[in-house]
């Protein structure tokens, strides 16, 4: 096994995905997609200093260097990310579950007032109409008994 | 040094100073009603120093003029109000170098000291001005009785009498330009003291205006002063800008001991004595630049020719500030300033010819335009426009007679025209306000004691024997008349000589008129000749518009204006006392400086005016004469005088309508019928014409007739023109308009400055706002290219980051790469 | 290294036509790009399509690691969190977006297991997968039951679409740009390195070895200690604004009673 062969892997993929959450962050308009790509982009991040760290374990002189744990660093990073990446996504969901009880959408084009006085809002083109495809929603494999259907509850929650 | 001269010279502007501060404090709040008393008081203080300071003086001069011939002068320094070290290098020597080595020859320091001074001139400024202002306050306390700013008056009078007392008692030209603008603003405050009248605010301004043009003259001449003679200061000083007249004395006594001690030199004043004896003074173009400049400013405080116009409007101040201030102190300002630069202007002949000429001719206007003016304050105050011309052509005249001669006409002028003025404030006061003449009349008996004081008034200002106007006019009229004698004796004299030896032209002459050319004494002689009749002229003059304002206004039937319909009064006591004092002296003044009565000739006043350093030494003492009475110059000008009155009294008194005999005269009336084209149209109205009309129309000839009609209507349109503009400069038209000057100045001097000052101000709001505007437009420009960036989606704002980093990045690449 | 890797020479037009991984990154580009949602037709079709050619093209240029079962190992993970990668940002329904994103976050445990990070695998797939992604499905199903809409069906104009693709293509490049030196040295470490390296790896200490939960709790919680007290710290802080969020969003009771009596 080639250790920088395996780097190079690594880095690439990690900035692969890292690209891919930065695409989606800045194209999607559905907050919770935008925040998904956010972590997507930690995930990136996270991928590339393992590869680091793997690759640093390997130097010679890596295992005196007790200090900085040589091939343990990028793994200790990688859980302080994890841990802000959960923080940061408990934040995010309390926020956007505000705003969208404020504006009853999750569309991020609500809120464009931050713009400058006399700009011409943002109106979306003509938006595609769904397709029948698309309809389809994830369904769990039926187990156990059928509960019954509660009239009121169907009539005014709609499905998921 | 004498102690007394000194804390007079002190309390005199301190005490008016002073109560002008404690009525402008508690004034309003405090003193109200009583607010005349604190400056009544202190003006009366004033005035006993200043008697105090003049008989000290006059004993001093006695005493000293014994043993020297430079006059006595005594100069208290207060304190040093600006020191600049080595401010002036001095360049070679302007005149005949002074004499010894105690004089200061390397670079002389900038120093004003506030530094006062006692001589004749002084003293008797300081004694007209103070005794004046006593007698006007007294006035003023009855005559502005219940105004709303009684208080404020009597704080502006105080501030006015430190002002004009500090104006002719400092010893530096710097100081006396302060104190010359001091007394403008106290003018200017006077004059506007009923701010609420638009009319009163812009005569405010229009004096203080035409008083700047005099004023940037004068700041010209007392830079060229100072370029000059590197020193402002009237009298010497030692290095360290004391002025021990001892030291001073040894010092220039003792050379040899003052060059060892060379850190204390002497620097010579302007006016200093040490100057005037050696005459150590520029001739030629500086000399009379810098006299033509103090002209001018001397133009602009005393209202002569050019610069007159604005004392008529300074009227609308109440009365008694136009008899303080524009007929008794404040004009006088550049008479005495010129009286005191005698030095000056000695060296510059063309100067005094052109000040000879400026009053001259600044008399015989002011006396044109008086003779139809119905105002009567108007009256008095070209009257005194004309006296200041009287003043300003004696002084012109050059000779010591002459300067003496005008000093006098000021002096005796200060009495009889305050008391006109305060005569005609009387009779405002008790008319409601009303001053047109033509609203009132024949109030002799109303008034008895302002009718008689005003007479009296009257009679000296025509210069009646033996009033205070007669001895001081015929002075002014003796010292051209000596003038002229003086040129005409070089002229026979230099014929004499050249015919004798006619080779040896390049013997020195001597006397005062050595210096000039030939041509210039042929130019002068005729000037000279010209301004004496027209002094006559304006004798008569003055005696034809005083008598016709006299006959107006207390001669004739009674008449009372409606303003003052049941309240016609004669004034309180309070204010005819300060009349029947200034009567007394208008009466008495002339007579009693006059000497004894076995010789007219000696003038006391003018032998104690030249015991002034100006006058009492240099070049000014070669045109002394020996005192003599012209009794054919008296007679003359009392002919006139009395001429002047009786054509006064045919034509005003008795029947008003031959009051409109002048009128009728000049004023080309009825012309306005002939200029309108529609009186032919009249015409039919005459029966003797009217009739042949008609006839020719009933035989069918009417066209004919209608023709001659417009002929005759087109004839008259022609002559319209000429007829028109002959009514516009009749002479009496003229005269009523004075002269156009207002007018004149309005168009060629006022409006282009406000043609030019809308053109800045375009240029201000258009060019240079709006390039400031276009430098603020630019950001905002820039700013509103990246505004439709702001489009408030946060993404976007994430992408413009990113692209921000790719850049970063990849310019770090290339650069690492490069 | 930084400096070995900034030497990299910036290759010639030629040059890099003729490397698959400028074709790979020029085509995945164009892959997400007809992939983002948007109108074109059969859109999934075409851009799935490009993108399995872009992978092929990038694993051709990608160093081999040693044995084939190892490379096809990597190969599949990567494969699965690329791929799952770009179904996340590509589908329309928000759920299939989380769902995906879940299956990228698998891959990418595999990853780190591949590397022989256990810890991390494992507390991503708990933390992240188990966590993070059921949360943000509650989130989609609290905030949007009216079910699919029509924002997700489309992206922001073609102008963000268009730029952040390409941004993202050339960071892309700009990373294999500057990762070409540790390519090339890659193919020329001589076994006798590789060797020590796997060695050292293996040895006390090292990530590989059996101890490698010990050697992450004693790095963890000495080295690293009052970093873990200060997240601990930051956790409980998040979980504190969250709830105080959340609540502050909710209308008041009484308000909400009011409205309803209304």
């Amino acid at each position: 096994m080639n250790e920088l062969s395996l780097l190079y892997n690594y880095l690439l993929v990690g900035g692969l995905l890292f690209v891919i959450g930065l695409i989606g962050f800045l194209v999607r308009r559905n907050m919770i997609v935008m925040f998904l790509c956010a972590e997507m982009m930690l995930q990136g991040v996270s991928v590339s200093l393992i590869g680091f760290g793997r690759y640093h374990g390997g130097l010679p002189g890596s295992e005196s260097s007790d200090a900085w744990g040589g091939a343990w660093g990028g793994q200790m990073l990688v859980i302080f990310i994890i841990a802000v990446a959960a923080c940061e996504a408990a934040i995010a969901m309390a926020l956007i579950l505000m705003l969208s009880r404020r504006a009853g959408k999750l569309d991020a084009a609500v809120w464009q007032d931050l713009r400058e006085p006399g700009q011409p809002p943002f109106i979306d083109q003509q938006v595609p109409e769904e397709r029948t495809e698309d309809r389809v929603w994830p369904t769990l494999t039926p187990a156990g008994i059928r509960p019954k259907p509660d009239r009121d509850e169907l009539l005014h929650r709609p499905r998921i | 040094m004498n102690d007394r001269i000194a804390y007079c010279l002190v309390l005199i502007p301190a005490l008016p100073l002073l109560s002008a501060v404690v009525v402008a404090v508690l004034g309003l709040k405090l003193l109200k009603k009583f607010s005349h008393l604190p400056v009544i008081l202190a003006l009366a203080g004033s005035c006993v120093c200043s008697l105090v300071l003049l008989s000290e003086v006059s004993r001093e001069q006695s005493r000293t003029l014994e043993g020297q011939q430079d006059g006595f002068e005594q100069v208290v320094t207060l304190w040093t109000w600006a020191n600049i070290p080595a401010a002036y290098d001095l360049p070679a020597a302007a005149g005949p170098a002074l004499p010894s080595g105690a004089y200061e020859t390397g670079p002389l320091s900038f120093r004003v000291e506030i530094a006062l001074r006692a001589d004749a001139l002084t003293a008797m400024m300081l004694g007209m001005v103070t005794f004046v202002a006593t007698l006007v306050a007294l006035f003023a306390a009855g005559y502005m009785e219940g105004d709303r700013g009684y208080w404020r008056f009597f704080a502006y009078i105080g501030l006015f009498v430190f002002s004009m007392t500090m104006l002719v008692s400092v010893s530096n030209f710097l100081l006396l330009f302060v104190f010359w603008e001091a007394v403008g603003v106290c003018s200017y405050l006077l004059v506007g003291f009923w701010y609420e009248k638009p009319v009163a605010a812009a005569a405010g301004k229009k004096a203080f205006l035409v008083n700047r043009v005099g004023d940037f003259a004068f700041t010209l001449a007392i830079f060229l002063i100072w370029c000059t003679y590197g020193t402002l200061n009237y009298h010497d000083t030692l290095a360290d800008g004391s002025t021990d007249p001892e030291r001073i004395s040894q010092l220039a006594g003792l050379p040899q001991l003052a060059e060892a001690r060379s850190d204390l030199k002497i620097v010579p004043g302007v006016l200093s004595p040490s100057r005037i004896v050696a005459n150590d003074y520029v001739t030629g173009g500086v000399a009379t630049a810098i006299c033509l400049l103090l002209l001018l400013g001397a133009c602009g405080k005393s209202a002569q020719f050019p610069l007159h116009v604005w004392l008529p409007d300074a009227m609308e101040g109440p009365t008694p500030v136009s008899a303080l201030i524009h007929a008794a102190t404040m004009v006088t300002a550049g008479v005495y300033m010129i009286a005191r630069c005698t030095p000056l202007f000695t060296a510059s002949p063309t100067a005094q010819l052109v000040v000879a000429i400026v009053g001259g001719f600044t008399a015989l206007l002011a006396g044109l335009i008086a003779l139809t003016q119905f105002d009567l304050k108007r009256i008095l105050a070209y009257s005194t426009i004309s006296q200041l011309g009287f003043m300003f052509l004696a002084l012109g005249a050059g000779t010591i007679l002459g300067i003496t001669g005008g000093m006098f006409h000021l002096f005796t002028h200060a009495f009889f025209k305050a008391l006109l003025f305060l005569g005609a404030g009387s009779v405002m006061h008790a008319m409601g306000g009303a001053i047109d003449m033509r609203h009132f009349g024949g109030l002799r008996r109303l008034m008895p004691y302002t009718h008689a004081t005003f007479l009296v008034g009257c009679l000296a200002l025509s210069g009646v024997f033996p009033l205070a106007g007669f001895w001081s006019k015929d002075a002014v009229l003796a010292s051209v008349h000596d003038k002229i004698h003086a040129v005409e004796h070089e002229i026979e004299h230099r014929h004499a000589e050249h015919d004798a030896h006619p080779a040896a032209e390049a013997e020195a002459p001597q006397g005062a008129l050595a210096g000039w050319t030939d041509s210039q004494l042929a130019t002068s002689r005729t000037v000279y000749w010209l301004l004496y009749y027209s002094a006559l002229v304006s004798a008569f003059l003055t005696a034809l518009y005083t008598f016709r304002a006299y006959c107006l206004t207390f001669c004739g039937e009674e008449r009372i204006p409606q303003q003052a319909a049941h309240h016609a009064h004669e004034s309180p006591g309070l204010m005819i006392a300060p009349l029947v004092v200034l009567a007394v002296c208008s009466a008495l003044v002339g007579i009693l400086c006059i000497g004894q009565w076995n010789n007219w000739g000696t003038n006391r006043f003018a032998d104690f005016l030249q015991g002034a350093p100006s006058l009492a030494a240099g070049a000014i003492t070669a045109t002394k004469v020996a005192p003599e009475f012209h009794l054919q110059i008296a007679g003359v000008s009392t002919i006139v005088a009395l001429a002047g009155i009786a054509l006064a009294m045919y034509l005003f008194l008795g029947e008003r309508s031959e009051a409109r005999f002048l009128q009728r005269t000049f004023d080309l009336s009825g012309i306005d019928r002939l200029t309108d084209p529609r009186w032919v149209g009249e015409l039919e109205q005459v029966w003797w014409i009217g009739g042949p009309v008609r006839f020719l129309r009933r035989v069918h000839l009417g066209p004919l007739a209608t023709a001659a009609g417009y002929l005759l209507g087109a004839v008259s349109l022609v002559l319209a023109v000429p007829l028109l503009a002959g009514q516009f400069v009749s002479p009496y038209k003229l005269s009523q308009n004075k002269f156009y000057f207002d007018e004149l100045y309005g168009a060629f001097v006022v409006w282009p400055l406000r043609i030019f000052a809308a053109i800045l101000y375009w240029f201000d709001r258009w060019v240079i706002d709006g390039l400031v505007n276009l430098t603020g437009m630019i950001p905002l420009a820039a700013g509103s290219l990246m505004r439709s960036l702001q489009m408030g989606l946060v993404q976007f704002y994430a992408l413009a980051m990113v692209l921000g980093t790719l850049i970063l990045v990849a310019a770090r690449l290339i650069w690492a790469a490069g | 290294m930084t400096g070995a890797l900034l030497a990299a020479q910036v290759p010639s037009w030629q040059e890099a036509l003729a490397c698959p991984s400028f074709w790979a990154i020029a085509i995945g580009a164009l892959a997400v790009w007809v992939l983002l949602p948007n109108r074109i037709a059969y859109g999934k079709t075409l851009g799935g399509a490009l993108a399995i050619i872009s992978a092929g093209l990038f694993a051709s240029d990608w160093p081999l690691l040693g044995d084939w079962t190892s490379q096809a190992v990597f190969w599949l993970l990567a494969a699965i969190t690329l791929g799952a990668a770009i179904c996340t940002i590509c589908s329309r329904s928000p759920v299939y977006s989380a769902i995906w994103f879940a299956l990228s976050l698998l891959g990418t445990a595999g990853l780190f297991f591949y590397q022989g990070a256990q810890f991390l695998g494992v507390a991503t797939i708990v933390v992240y997968a188990g966590a993070i992604v059921v949360t943000f499905l509650f989130v989609i199903m609290l905030a949007q039951p009216e079910g699919h809409s029509d924002y997700d069906r489309i992206s922001w104009g073609w102008f963000p679409k268009t730029f952040s693709v390409l941004a993202a293509a050339t960071f892309v490049g700009l990373l294999t740009l500057l990762l070409g030196n540790l390519k090339q040295e890659s193919a020329n470490v001589p076994a006798a390195t590789a060797q020590q390296a796997a060695e050292r790896l293996h040895a006390t200490g090292g990530i590989l070895t059996e101890q490698h939960m010990a050697h992450l709790g004693r790095h963890l919680f000495s080295t690293h200690l009052i970093s873990v007290e200060l997240a601990g710290t930051l956790l409980l802080a998040a979980l504190v604004g969250a709830v105080a969020i959340a609540i502050q969003g909710k209308p008041r009771l009484d308000t909400r009673i009011e409205e309803a009596l209304r």
